[in-house]
């Protein structure tokens, strides 16, 4: 299975509004080009896909919120599922595109190719709902599934190394990503994010 | 920690516009985490490390909140790495509370290597600082701490020593 077959599958079913938060390497690029958006909030970095993520979902907790992250992301910080799992979040899809591998950092293998199951280690943590795929089929349902129903969906993608040929290259920084993210949420929520102080306190 | 320091640290964080708590459970603040987490005015996250607390704080300030992070003293060197490579490569503001354990006075020889961390590691991380003895000049700094935090879109620390941490 493709890992760029599954994000085209997600970004057909979802809703402009969707958040969506992502690990930083190839997934930012794949989805970059398939779901342009300032409700992106790609390239994070290594350990932390699920952290933002889990600080995004508890601030804004009737916005659909998704993770895109990877096996050595989440490998690098597995905590954050048990402190994701605590928050009884009712809106989010986390997706672990697993290749097994440290793809954006040369290639090697990662714990999932040995004996790690993060699925289990998903249900250790807490999240029930944790399932794994190994065809684009199934994981069409599995998002599908979670999209349509409240709760905290887990979803191991068994992929394969390797992405797609002539993908755009990403040209925002983080200080950029950061600008856009933000003002997007203002203007979607109406809050005010960035204010910088022109007084003293 | 003794009751006048946590209401001066409550009240810093609320007039500070403080509405968001991420934390490391951690004896030196565990009276103030108690009293926060139980406080509607936050949003309370706690969570099993400190590096995960900077991710979820980054999420929450993205998304209209105004957090903090209670940072236990050994925690900061957890938390260096997102620190840098989401605060610092993102410009993101942060406000940290940090008791400083391991400062002159504090006699537990477990805590001494932390004055060798503590101050240069902020330093280090482009951290502005505040160290806070008194407990009469909590609540000013850490108003004055997430000003500049959030006008310079970087993290800004205050660091409890002294009387505010007995």
């Amino acid at each position: 299975m493709k890992r760029f077959d599954c994000l085209k599958s997600l970004a057909a079913m979802l809703d402009p509004k969707t958040i969506v938060v992502t690990n930083i390497g190839p997934i930012s690029r794949e989805w970059n080009a398939l779901r342009p958006s300032d409700a992106n909030l790609l390239q994070v970095n290594l350990g932390l896909c699920a952290a933002v993520g889990l600080g995004v979902a508890v601030s804004l907790p009737h916005r659909q919120v998704v993770m895109l992250d990877g096996d050595g992301n989440l490998l690098l910080n597995l905590a954050s599922l048990a402190d994701l799992a605590n928050q009884n979040l009712t809106k989010v899809v986390h997706v672990v595109l697993d290749n097994e591998s440290y793809e954006g950092g040369g290639g090697l293998k990662s714990a999932t190719a040995g004996k790690a199951d993060l699925a289990a280690i998903a249900r250790g943590a807490g999240i029930a709902n944790a399932t794994v795929v190994t065809t684009v089929d199934e994981f069409g349902i599995a998002a599908r599934h979670g999209l349509d129903h409240p709760g905290h969906h887990f979803i191991v993608a068994k992929v394969e190394k390797g992405s797609v040929a002539k993908l755009p290259t990403l040209t925002l920084d983080g200080k950029e990503a950061k600008y856009r993210f933000a003002r997007y949420i203002e203007s979607t929520e109406g809050v005010e994010i960035l204010r910088p102080r022109y007084t003293h306190i | 920690m003794e009751a006048a320091a946590v209401d001066a640290v409550v009240d810093g964080l609320k007039k500070s516009g403080v509405d968001f708590i991420s934390l490391m459970p951690d004896s030196d603040f565990s009276v103030l985490q108690a009293r926060v987490a139980n406080d509607q005015h936050f949003t309370y996250v706690p969570v099993s490390n400190e590096a995960i607390g900077v991710g979820v704080c980054a999420g929450a300030w993205l998304s209209g909140k105004r957090p903090a992070l209670l940072v236990p003293t050994s925690g900061l060197l957890e938390a260096a790495w997102p620190l840098t490579s989401l605060c610092m490569a993102w410009s993101l503001p942060l406000l940290l509370l940090i008791p400083y354990r391991g400062d002159i006075g504090d006699a537990f020889w477990l805590m001494g290597p932390y004055k060798d961390t503590t101050e240069p590691l902020l330093k280090v991380l482009n951290t502005p600082y505040r160290v806070i003895s008194k407990n009469e000049e909590i609540s000013k700094a850490i108003v004055d701490a997430q000003g500049s935090t959030i006008s310079w879109q970087r993290p800004v620390a205050v660091l409890l020593t002294g009387e505010t941490i007995k």
